[in-house]
């Protein structure tokens, strides 16, 4: 082994890379991060902090076109300056990104800026990049080498991005409100712009080649959301299978194939929400014989390690789910394995899933499909929070909770939460899940009233035949 | 519909199985997982599970007997007749109600008649002797209990500490009812439950302390108390995983796994026979004897005898005690594995097989160290110990004496082996050599450390020295390389900082 400079160095300073990076640091380890972007990786800048930013403008233009028509508060000729709009998630997400920065110094963890590629088990070559300092040396040594790469969007082969062509990351810069779009894909992404677009005007199509919307979640919860964009004035298709873009005049004509028939749709703009894939090929990961994984995933263990043994992987270049939290949960959690503190193994179970639209979707552990797919007797609760005394009071009367229970021992093995502060609401099941908590400890504990939390609750006793509001 | 249960093969070797005690009987409802039968096999007496839902039906082979594996035992009604009672159930158990008892409540007589007719004491016995029959009562302390009363060593074993509170305030006949009509996996212990039946009033006290005395330091999530509660587990023998060592859900699927898979009773004293008795030889004296017999008569051993110094290897292990660097002591069995696994990597060919086109080097070096029990022995197994450090071989070592302690080895634990070391140092021997057990190609015999004169830089000095014996397959190894080896065990033990690296 060459003289370590390093204990650890991360590429990547996304939520997985720079996590890792503080965890590592805390345990004494001497850490270097590299990255080639900015400070916090695709979520800071590029996808969960900006978005949430517009998402939130969005519910406050929601909220006072609401106003006059459910509190009897007149709020005439209400004007927006989209540029504005833009520019403030641009400032929250740039923020953050002062904060990494801050966390990295404050951590003594060295921050390169450089693109990286693997040299040896033990060596990181640094390229520089431009527009960036040029790095500090032609590479680093560390004792172990921890892949967080993050992920990009996805795209359609000959499909070129500008002129109105958009992935999020375009949207996310994009200051120019569209009148129409058309957005492929109608997973967690597609959903949000497209809350995002219409609660701003804008005529919005929404294509999905599943039969359902959030394709993997739960198909109530789905089905749930589509009633609740239909009824926004969203237009949904679903088993709309996407085939062509061509440019006709100063509109894009997007070619649908609908099972066998074809149909065309004309709009400003074309946003690309498919998903988004790992980015493992630029890392010259196959000269130290790093295998892949379907999807161009890298393979790891249940200690996170690749197939070169000084070389770990999490986050979204490893596995899905494609979730920041997730990437920290395994950063910390390869860290702590790497320094013989903690057992192998991470439980993707109990990891939750948030889509942060209106209403707002929250899921964690099994479907109940998935809980019936893999042989598990269940029983489930539901409670609609239109019998909740909070969600009427406050006028978000949307969506439900939904808990799945085995039928054995009450064992909490999933839950999906559609309605107002979903993704607030479901950390309580996620700790119940850690905790494994059955049905009865859910139901039995005291939830203060009036609160939408309060539907756990009923959902958990409910699950039982036990509940009392519904 | 009924469906045929039929004898499972619970291990690579076994051939057959007997009956030991049928756990369900006809009429009884059965769940998929559930046990119901022991089973004796050539490595273990082992729980058989039920893989359908159903209701006993017809069993084929009686307890005491021997069914092929494959061979129909018994048979299942479907789940659809779920709805038909159980009336069949025997009444075995009340009647093993023992006459004293019997004869106690009837002296007691009109004055403690209930409501129904019946005595408090003998309705108390009822509930005792049918609980236990289905092991609904804490059935790790029966087992415990039987243990002691076969072998005073057994009595080393520390007691457990009281179970937690799973439901405090409930009454005994609140508690059986909270259970599961599951039997669990550890309750084989029908002749010990009849044998505490005489002392009614004290398994009556053991249902009220069982469920109420805990110390309220045991740690278990709530989905782990149910299931642990539902197969009739004591939390307190289940080791947590979880944060602080929180039990979870997986430790008990985890240690009902291993309590199913091979549970025996752990040595001690050998058996002695009775005189004037016939034996009926058990299946693991059939394998021993099949085995060890085949092996003298296939293999032409020949025996390599050498004498080491243990004064340096004695002193690594005092020193490395009283620096407790280490969690658990390293013991001498660890140093001579840990020695023996490093002249194997040395001399491959002792780790090794005879077939009868070739001679089979293996890629790892997995040591069985033969462990006597009960009725034989057993030979766990250290895997990879050429991967191995000492402290990493004293842990394995250390979970499988564990294990050898309190059941629970899983298959893997008890195969594999490719060489084996026999350790009679505890038994004071002088010497002795072992039988090879096939495959393998060798067997090291280790006797004990002795206080003897050795000559030390020209004086006769008190010193400590230890016999260590090779049997080698001559088929494969001729006598250089088993001398060799032994010399090389030997330079490793009397420069045991090697060991450390």
């Amino acid at each position: 082994m060459p003289t370590s400079r390093y204990d650890l160095v991360v590429i990547g300073s996304g939520p997985g890379g720079y996590v890792a990076a503080i965890r590592a640091s805390q345990l004494k380890m001497r850490v270097a991060v590299i990255e080639r972007d900015l400070p916090g990786g695709v979520c800071l800048n590029w996808g969960c902090i900006p978005s949430k930013a517009l998402l939130n403008s969005a519910e406050t233009m929601e909220l006072i076109h609401g106003a006059s028509r459910e509190h009897g508060i007149e709020a005439t000729e209400v004007r927006f300056d989209f540029k504005r709009v833009i520019a403030r998630s641009r400032e929250a997400a740039d923020k953050l990104s002062k904060g990494v920065r801050f966390l990295l110094r404050k951590n003594k963890i060295d921050y390169v800026e450089a693109q990286a590629t693997l040299a040896g088990p033990h060596t990181v070559a640094l390229a520089p990049v431009a527009g960036k300092s040029t790095p500090p040396a032609e590479g680093i040594e560390a004792a172990r080498i921890l892949i967080a790469a993050g992920s990009a969007e996805k795209l359609f082969p000959g499909m070129t991005i500008g002129n109105g062509v958009m992935t999020s990351k375009e949207a996310l810069l994009n200051d120019h409100l569209p009148n129409r779009i058309v957005i492929i894909g109608a997973g967690a992404i597609g959903a949000e712009f497209g809350y995002f677009y219409q609660a701003f005007g804008s005529t919005v199509t929404i294509v999905e080649l599943e039969k359902q919307m959030l394709p993997g979640m739960d198909t109530e919860v789905a089905e749930e959301l589509r009633k609740a964009f239909v009824k926004r004035g969203v237009t949904v298709l679903l088993g709309h299978g996407y085939q062509s873009i061509t440019r006709r005049g100063d509109q894009w004509s997007v070619g649908l194939d609908a099972g066998g028939s074809t149909k065309s749709i004309d709009a400003e703009a074309v946003l690309v929400a498919v998903g988004r894939g790992p980015v493992s090929r630029e890392l010259g990961l196959e000269k130290l014989g790093i295998e892949l994984e379907r999807g161009g995933f890298v393979k790891t263990d249940d200690s996170f390690r690749t197939s070169c043994p000084s070389v770990y992987a999490i986050g979204d270049v490893a596995r899905p789910p494609l979730l920041a939290h997730k990437a920290s949960a395994e950063g910390v959690a390869a860290v702590e394995i790497m320094a013989g503190i903690r057992e192998p193994g991470f439980d993707l179970l109990s990891i939750p899933a948030c889509i942060y639209c209106e209403p707002e979707v929250a899921s964690v552990g099994l479907s109940e499909a998935d809980a019936v797919a893999r042989g598990i007797e269940v029983k489930v609760g539901r409670m609609p929070f239109r019998a909740n005394g909070k969600a009427v009071a406050v006028n978000q009367t949307e969506g439900f909770v939904k808990i799945i229970a085995s039928k054995q021992y009450g064992e909490v093995v999933g839950c999906q939460i559609i309605g107002h502060h979903a993704t607030d609401l479901i950390s309580e099941v996620v700790l119940g899940k850690t905790l494994e908590t059955t049905t009865a400890e859910l139901g039995h504990s005291v939830h203060p009233h009036p609160t939408l939390s309060e539907a756990i609750m009923e959902a958990a006793l409910a699950a039982s035949g036990e509940a009392i509001n519904f | 519909m009924s469906t045929e249960i039929t004898m499972p093969k619970l291990s690579d070797t076994m051939e057959e199985g007997k009956i030991l005690r049928w756990l369900k009987h006809p009429g009884d409802q059965v769940h998929p997982g559930e046990p119901i039968a022991e089973v004796e096999t050539d490595k273990a007496d082992m729980v058989m599970e039920a893989f359908d839902e159903g209701f006993l039906d017809e069993v084929r082979v009686k307890e005491g007997e021997s069914a092929k594996v494959g061979a129909v035992i018994a048979t299942l009604r479907g789940a659809g007749e779920a709805s038909q009672p159980p009336a069949e159930r025997p009444p075995a158990p009340t009647l093993d109600v023992p006459p004293a008892a019997e004869q106690l409540a009837q002296t007691n007589g009109g004055s403690m008649k209930s409501r129904d007719g019946e005595s408090p004491l003998a309705e108390g016995l009822e509930l005792a002797t049918t609980e236990s029959s289905r092991g609904r009562v804490a059935p790790m302390r029966q087992i415990r209990r039987r243990r002691g009363s076969i072998v005073d060593a057994e009595k080393e074993i520390p007691e457990t500490s009281s179970p937690p509170a799973l439901e405090p305030e409930v009454t005994p006949q609140d508690k059986s009812l909270r259970y599961h009509p599951a039997v669990s996996a550890v309750q084989s212990a029908a002749p010990t439950a009849i044998a505490a039946a005489p002392h009614q009033p004290l398994a009556l006290a053991e249902l009220h302390e069982a469920p109420a005395a805990g110390d309220g330091k045991l740690r278990a999530s709530p989905l782990a108390r149910r299931a642990a509660e539902e197969a009739g587990i004591d939390l307190g023998q289940v080791r947590g995983t979880g944060p602080e060592g929180r039990v979870t859900k997986r430790d008990i699927d985890n240690f009902l796994r291993e309590q199913q898979l091979f549970k025996f009773r752990r040595l001690v004293a050998p058996r002695e026979g009775l005189p004037g008795t016939r034996e009926e030889l058990s299946k693991m004296r059939k394998t021993i004897a099949h085995r060890m017999a085949a092996s003298k008569r296939e293999i032409p051993h020949f025996y390599v005898t050498i004498e080491v110094d243990m004064e340096e290897a004695v002193k690594l292990k005092n020193s490395l005690e009283a620096t407790e660097l280490f969690e658990e002591d390293i013991t001498y069995n660890d140093i001579i594995v840990k020695a023996t696994a490093l002249a194997l990597s040395r001399y491959t060919r002792m780790n090794a097989s005879f077939e009868d086109d070739g001679i089979v080097i293996y890629p790892n070096i997995n040591i069985g160290m033969a462990v006597a029990v009960e009725d034989g022995l057993i030979v766990p197994v250290i895997h990879q110990c050429e991967q191995k450090t000492l402290p990493e071989i004293s842990r394995a070592a250390h979970r499988l004496v564990g294990k050898a302690a309190h059941g629970g080895f899983s298959g893997e634990d008890l195969s594999g082996a490719t060489f084996t070391i026999s350790n009679m140092g505890m038994l004071g021997v002088e010497h002795f050599a072992a039988v090879i057990v096939p495959p393998q190609a060798a067997i090291l015999a280790v006797s004990a450390v002795k206080d003897k004169p050795v000559v030390r830089n020209g004086q006769v000095v008190v010193g400590k020295t230890m016999m260590l014996t090779v049997a080698c397959d001559h088929r494969v190894i001729d006598g250089v390389v088993g001398a060799r080896f032994l010399n090389e065990v030997k330079r490793f033990l009397e420069n045991p900082a090697s060991l450390l690296v």
